[in-house]
């Protein structure tokens, strides 16, 4: 009785949670169907208009979506795949293989966490324009292709999910380093390759201020930068501003949707066997 | 570079292995690294010098830069108003990440022990790192607006008397908080999680066995295995709490809102430089910061450690 | 399988040590200035700058220009700043807003003087202290305006008539003369609709009070004058409007500001032209209740941008062309028509584009209020440093608001930073 009790608090508890992590959400669902002056009435509405295709309709003639998430897209996607496959090998080498130098390097890793990257960032437009990057993709995939926090958080996946035998046996079988990354821990580490995706992809399509230094060319922006634009200095139509947002949202729901299956799955068959 | 060679078998050194073999040997595992390292030096290290060289500079962003000495830091000690976002910033790191981390452990502890609909909550409680900045300032914007604000008009159906939050200083603080519990929570609750699941049963099982209540297998058990993942968790939070920039510039504008409430250091830095386009100062700001960050996470590692080792 | 892994590696390495050594050898050559390819103009501005038909007309009526046209949103002087910086794809023709263009003037050598490309015979179709604005001590010009921001006072006829106070714009006009017959009447507004305060922000207020006269924090000798009675007389009456509780605290913009210009809880508001835009962007059920006054004790400018010719300009005659084609009187009364971009020009405001009534202030035809407000504001000098100077007055008066500062500490603290700013900068 007292666990049957339990359990529906327990219940409770999470759902009211999940009601208001989702709640803004919602709320940005009610503004993009509504006009801006229905949300600022008391007692605003907190139900759906008719005004989404409208809304949809001036996102889509102020500024060049597609084109921009087109950019959006090759940007998150190349940047997701370099940091999955560079922090994972070098998270892998960390976690699985001594040689020297190996604790001195992953300390000088640790530190870079340190550096506050934001606070570099007018040396860093200089480096883009020394190297002739500035208004071009590669100022946003490239320097952000291998990162400290995706090889630590990889490591420690390692070294609790790979067996030492495990590698030891692939070496006997005649894989080399490259193939016991790829055969061994590479389908292993599935639910931390999920998660490391997710959050780069995220952060990598939601990232603002950098593009908006480094993009000068005004026709080739990501959607962050291009939804910016709908900002106008006066008479702000906030309704518009927020069908934008969620439109750019979308791909995000599917990336999350896509690989949160897998992190799911993964991470119970890691318990499992664990 | 030629990377034909077929790798020979005494090349994976596994761990344990103890002979001692020429450095170049090891080839391939600091070319595995060298990616990271390679653009740490090209668009961290170089960036983090010139910012160091920027500190004791004059630059207006197009003309010429000018030697200037301690000159910018002369300055700062004497500048109330850097000292102030400083003082923000640790305020709204305090009172954003310990909720933060304790509210994600008590989910993810119900998580873990709630089977159905488990990836249901997993999913809603990630949405709002994925909601859009944008959205989420203007919602919040709403809730704690003075007169139309959802916070006040439960207040007022409470019978309370309502509060001007975001045109007081401790309001603003609160709401940023707010925002920022909002925002991260899910995302730690997941880290948490994933290194719940890593826990292995049998100590689960052993506990039940020896008669230990959920509090107590918590206590025992959850908490010390967890350990390293809190650790990660803690400094993770530390190093972007204490460069706030987003949450409060959405809510309040670069200027801070009422008393500059809501200034954080990285916002002076970011006002100093692109609004003031005073560069060699903000340059002096961002290595205070960064100094400021690497002091406090210090003290946390040898918190944690310190508390690992007993 | 393992061999393509392999060289999709190596390559990947080789690419990044390549980037990397370019990135070591290469100069910081930043100040270049490179000539923009001829035979195009790429003209920049920010979203809504520019009447869009205006816009597509002079594009249409250059051809051999190819005008290419892009929108830049957010921080536009930050953007035109870096990219000044980076080189590359900088404008030929760009705006400038009224806010940043004092601190432009250092850097005049990015741009074309105008005057040598023929400004002298236009000058005079526009208001003189707006040109004022874009010009350096030593005669260079910048800009050519855009628009203007004169400024009114925005109130809400029927809430005024049922708090005892005239409706009537030029009864309003004759009571509200000055800021003390304003925070007077707003006592009187809030003794019979205790919910309706005159002043929407007193913070708000005190900026409009310090545009009204002719110096601001420093004047031309690079002196701070931030302590002096000017200033203080505006902030002694934003700190009255708090004092005497008439002071609403909403800041423009703001979800309470919104909600309370529809509803009658900010009942007044003193802005610029284009403040309209919000108000109306804001109001569903008090349409046409609004009406325009002038502002209490005289006219002031809030904003108003320009366009400039970089250096980079291929042709800078045929810049100038373009900029005198799209700027002249007849397409800043379009401007107005299509986006309400108040002209610099005031030939425009005899057009019959200024002279419609406005049904959203019932009927009260704007320019009557604007176009007199125009041609009184007076030629101020504004320092390259002055809104960073003026900043700690703005925030240290929200102490005051929020009841947190008396108004002497908070003064004497925003003297202090001020004079800090200014002396990290080489004000004396």
């Amino acid at each position: 009785m007292i666990r049957r009790r339990g359990r529906i608090l327990l219940h409770v508890g999470l759902a009211v949670t999940a009601l208001i992590s989702l709640f803004p959400f919602y709320w940005s669902l009610v503004m993009a169907t509504n006009t801006t002056a229905d949300i600022y009435r008391f007692p605003p509405k907190f139900t759906f208009g008719s005004q989404l295709d409208d809304n949809i309709h001036h996102v889509l003639t102020n500024i060049a979506f597609f084109q921009s998430m087109g950019n959006s897209a090759i940007v998150a996607v190349s940047g997701t795949v370099l940091v999955l496959f560079f922090d994972s090998l070098a998270a892998f080498t960390f976690a699985k293989f001594r040689f020297p130098g190996r604790n001195a390097l992953f300390v000088i890793l640790l530190a870079t966490m340190l550096l506050p990257a934001q606070l570099a960032t007018i040396p860093q437009f200089q480096t883009m324009v020394a190297l002739g990057w500035v208004g071009s993709l590669k100022a946003l995939i490239i320097p952000g292709a291998a990162n400290a926090f995706g090889i630590f958080w990889m490591r420690q996946y390692f070294q609790r999910s790979i067996h030492d035998e495990l590698v030891e046996a692939a070496t006997l079988d005649g894989c080399g380093f490259m193939g016991t990354y790829w055969h061994v821990a590479l389908p292993s580490a599935r639910p931390a390759l999920a998660f490391l995706g997710i959050f780069t992809f995220v952060a990598s399509w939601n990232d603002y201020l950098w593009p908006l230094i480094v993009l000068t060319n005004p026709d080739h922006l990501t959607l962050q930068v291009a939804l910016s634009q709908l900002n106008r200095s006066h008479g702000v139509d906030y309704s518009m501003v927020m069908t934008g947002a969620l439109l750019a949202m979308i791909p995000l729901i599917i990336v999350f949707a896509l690989f949160a299956r897998q992190f799911i799955k993964g991470a119970t068959e890691g318990a499992i066997r664990g | 570079m030629t990377l034909t060679a077929t790798a020979p078998r005494s090349d994976v050194g596994t761990t344990g292995s103890g002979r001692k073999r020429p450095v170049r040997s090891y080839w391939r595992f600091y070319l595995a690294l060298s990616p990271f390292y390679i653009l740490f030096v090209v668009f961290g290290l170089y960036p983090v010098a010139s910012t160091i060289l920027l500190a004791f500079q004059k630059w207006d962003g197009l003309g010429a830069r000018q030697m200037v000495g301690l000159q910018n830091f002369k300055f700062l000690i004497e500048d109330n108003t850097f000292w102030l976002s400083l003082w923000n910033t640790l305020v709204l790191f305090v009172m954003s990440t310990a909720p933060t981390l304790c509210l994600a452990l008590l989910l993810a502890v119900m998580l873990h022990s709630a089977v159905r609909f488990s990836s249901v909550y997993r999913f809603a409680y990630f949405v709002p790192n994925i909601t859009s900045l944008v959205a989420a300032a203007i919602f919040f914007g709403a809730i704690f607006s003075t007169n139309f604000g959802l916070i006040n008009a439960g207040l007022r159906s409470l019978g309370l008397p309502t509060e001007d939050w975001l045109g007081q200083p401790w309001g603003i603080k609160i709401a940023i908080s707010t925002m920022i519990v909002w925002q991260w929570t899910g995302y730690n609750t997941i880290i948490y999680l994933a290194g719940l699941q890593a826990i292995p049963t049998e100590q689960y099982e052993a506990a039940k066995v020896d008669g230990a209540g959920p509090v107590r297998t918590f206590f025992s058990i959850t908490l010390p295995q967890l350990r390293p993942v809190v650790l990660f968790t803690v400094i993770m939070s530390t190093i972007g709490g204490l460069q706030t920039f987003t949450e409060p510039q959405v809510m309040v504008g670069t200027s801070g809102g009422a008393g500059q409430s809501g200034l954080t250091a990285v916002m002076y830095f970011y006002t100093q430089a692109f609004v003031a386009n005073d560069y060699g100062y903000a340059a002096a700001v961002a290595l205070s910061i960064f100094m400021l960050v690497l002091l406090v996470t210090a003290i946390n590692w040898r918190l944690f450690r310190g508390r690992s080792e007993s | 399988m393992e061999l393509s892994r392999r060289t999709l590696l190596a390559g990947g390495f080789a690419a990044m040590l390549g980037g990397s050594l370019v990135g070591c050898s290469s100069g910081m050559d930043a100040a270049s200035t490179k000539k923009n390819a001829s035979g195009n103009i790429a003209l920049w501005c920010w979203p809504g700058g520019l009447g869009k038909t205006v816009l597509d007309d002079t594009i249409a009526h250059f051809p051999d220009q190819h005008i290419k046209y892009s929108e830049i949103g957010d921080d536009f002087k930050q953007k035109l700043l870096t990219t000044f910086n980076g080189g590359t794809n900088i404008p030929d023709i760009t705006g400038l807003k009224g806010e940043d263009i004092a601190a432009w003037l250092p850097q005049a050598d990015r741009f074309v003087d105008l005057n040598t490309v023929g400004a002298k015979d236009i000058l005079g179709d526009y208001l003189e202290w707006k040109v004022k604005q874009a010009t350096t001590l030593d005669g260079k010009l910048l800009g050519i305006p855009i628009d203007i921001g004169p400024t009114a006072l925005f109130y809400r006829e029927d809430v005024f008539t049922a708090g005892g106070l005239p409706g009537k714009p030029d009864e309003v006009a004759a009571q509200l003369k000055t800021w003390d017959d304003l925070l007077a009447a707003g006592l009187e507004l809030k003794a019979k609709n205790p919910k309706a305060l005159i002043v929407s922000d007193a913070t708000d207020l005190y900026g409009i009070i310090v545009s009204q006269g002719t110096e601001r924090y420093i004047d031309k000798d690079n002196k701070f004058i931030g302590d002096q009675d000017h200033i203080r007389r505006a902030w002694d009456l934003a700190v009255k409007a708090i004092n005497t509780k008439v002071d609403a605290k909403t800041l423009g913009g703001t979800p309470d500001w919104n909600a309370g210009l529809d509803q009658g809880t900010v009942p007044a508001l003193s802005g610029a032209a284009w403040v309209a835009l919000d108000v109306k962007a804001a109001c569903k059920t008090s349409v046409g209740k609004w009406r325009l006054a002038p502002t209490p004790s005289g006219p002031a400018n809030f904003g108003g941008s320009f366009l400039g010719i970089t250096k980079n300009a291929a042709d800078p005659s045929a810049a100038f062309e373009v900029i005198k084609y799209m700027l002249s009187a007849d397409n800043q009364a379009k401007a107005f028509a299509d986006a309400q971009i108040f002209p610099a020009a005031p030939k425009a405001y005899d057009m019959p584009q200024l002279k419609a009534a406005d049904p959203f202030f019932g009927g009260q035809v704007p320019i009557d209020v604007f176009g007199p407000a125009a041609k009184a504001i007076p030629i101020a000098y504004e320092a390259p440093l002055d809104s960073a100077v003026g900043a700690p007055y703005g925030t240290q008066l929200k102490t005051v608001q929020s009841g947190s500062k008396s108004s002497e500490q908070a003064w004497k603290d925003a003297v202090a930073q001020a004079k800090q700013i200014g002396k990290r900068q080489g004000v004396q």
